[in-house]
């Protein structure tokens, strides 16, 4: 008995816990003025509270039992809304990313087109080829189409963060934290509805809910902790040269143009 | 029959649990990789110095030398067909090397020039716009070109065009970092600008 309490509190805390801090993220967002710059991450971080606080209520009322209430149908509507929005917002790290270069705006998103398609073919594919449990339970393939959806998100995060070091692009810090801590959670998710698309056992469900409650904390730890912090300021190093060197810059550079 | 269909079935889940684990195994190493560039990401510093390392160690007359096709097709006159292909093997390989450590160099002005476009100084912000831009090309520059050189390593027998715009675009980048250089007042008006 008492470990299926434990197992019932851990994922209460685990439950709760991030969307108390997705309001504090909110005030954050709305007193550093982040919201002009980041208008579909407020959206989305507004829409997740919502949407816990009717799952949460639904799970008072109606109990978890994903094959016989209403649940299953709200849950699987609002993720769909979520997923949207997700988009969105790499939608809108990846425009912050490219917005100091009008060169990288056209061939960058150009790039990052490509890749979506590419990571849609993949997860049309897979869904195809891999369509989950074939168990005719229909939730089984929610978690199929949220698998597919998860691949595409990570998979334009990775591209975006991989692109950005690969250019030498230079990430604002609130761009940054949003892009890494929803790489985090759809690497998660992509992981764990791979697994229950697979796996339908309560007890393996159990354990994978308790996996993306635990992962959805931590992504809100990496937005609180990167919108918080103040921008670091890539121009320091440029400071601390000494004028003989900036010299020795100029004759190198010289030197290299009349080679 | 029977038995043909339980063996497509097997077929069928044991495919899907491939796929399954194919992709926790995927996932897994996407966050491996955010770590890694959480924790890189941490410690970045617009390496100077470095940058200009390495725009002293590339010679661009060498590369130019390396990529010039009225060179190659004296070559190609001159000498046997077997020993043309393998000196042409060669070139295209230090070329190859030039032209990554060329990307290498582009990288690194790029963030140079977007720490100089952040500048509360108009003038140097302008210029850091320029170079990170120049930059940027030349980096994807880089990417086609290394591409081509190692086509050209593994297949010399084949006739390339000359390679003039890599060498045209490293130049722009060079001498938009020189202009950017020659700002004396420049670097004390990044200073005020953090400072500030």
């Amino acid at each position: 008995m008492l470990p299926v309490n434990w197992h019932k509190a851990l994922l209460l805390f685990l439950w709760i816990t991030p969307h108390v801090l997705l309001g504090v993220l909110a005030a954050i967002l709305w007193k550093r003025r982040l919201y002009r710059e980041f208008p579909f991450f407020l959206a989305f971080v507004l829409y997740e509270i919502a949407e816990f606080m009717l799952l949460f209520a639904l799970y008072y009322i109606l109990g978890v039992n994903l094959e016989q209430n209403g649940y299953a149908y709200a849950f699987s509507v609002t993720q769909m809304i979520s997923i949207a929005l997700c988009f969105g917002v790499i939608d809108e790290v990846s425009k912050d990313l490219f917005r100091e270069s009008q060169f990288l705006k056209v061939a960058a998103r150009r790039s990052l087109m490509c890749v979506t398609g590419l990571l849609l073919v993949m997860g049309v594919l897979l869904a195809v080829y891999a369509p989950g449990d074939n168990s005719a339970k229909w939730y089984a393939g929610v978690f199929v189409v949220n698998r597919g959806a998860a691949m595409v998100q990570s998979g334009l995060l990775l591209s975006l963060l991989l692109f950005s070091r690969f250019l030498g692009l230079s990430w604002r810090r609130p761009a940054f934290g949003i892009a890494l801590g929803l790489g985090v959670l759809t690497s998660v998710d992509l992981a764990t509805y791979a697994l229950r698309a697979e796996f339908t056992s309560t007890v393996g469900g159990e354990f994978l809910n308790l996996l993306i409650t635990g992962a959805y904390l931590v992504c809100v730890s990496i937005w609180i902790g990167y919108l918080r912090a103040p921008e670091l300021e890539p121009a320091a190093s440029l400071a601390i040269v000494p004028h003989d060197e900036v010299e020795t810059w100029n004759t190198e550079l010289q030197h290299l143009l009349r080679d | 029959m029977e038995h043909g269909a339980s063996t497509l079935a097997q077929g069928l889940i044991s495919q899907a649990l491939i796929a399954t684990w194919t992709l926790v195994a995927v996932a897994f190493f996407a966050l491996v990789i955010l770590v890694y560039v959480a924790i890189r990401n941490r410690t970045r510093r617009v390496d100077l110095e470095g940058t200009v390392q390495a725009f002293r160690s590339l010679d661009i007359e060498a590369f130019r030398n390396l990529v010039d096709s009225a060179e190659e097709a004296f070559l190609r006159d001159n000498l046997p067909p077997k020993k043309f292909r393998e000196i042409k093997r060669q070139r295209a390989w230090a070329a190859f090397l030039y032209a990554w450590e060329a990307g290498r160099a582009a990288t690194a002005l790029a963030k140079v020039g977007q720490a100089a476009q952040r500048s509360l100084d108009p003038e140097i912000a302008a210029s850091g716009v320029q170079v990170a831009e120049n930059a940027f090309r030349l980096r994807l520059q880089t990417v086609r070109v290394s591409l081509r050189l190692l086509t050209e390593v593994l297949l010399p027998g084949l006739s390339s065009r000359s390679l003039p715009s890599l060498a045209d675009q490293y130049e722009r980048a060079a001498e938009t970092l020189f202009h950017l250089g020659g700002f004396p007042s420049g670097v004390h008006g990044l200073a005020r600008s953090k400072s500030a």
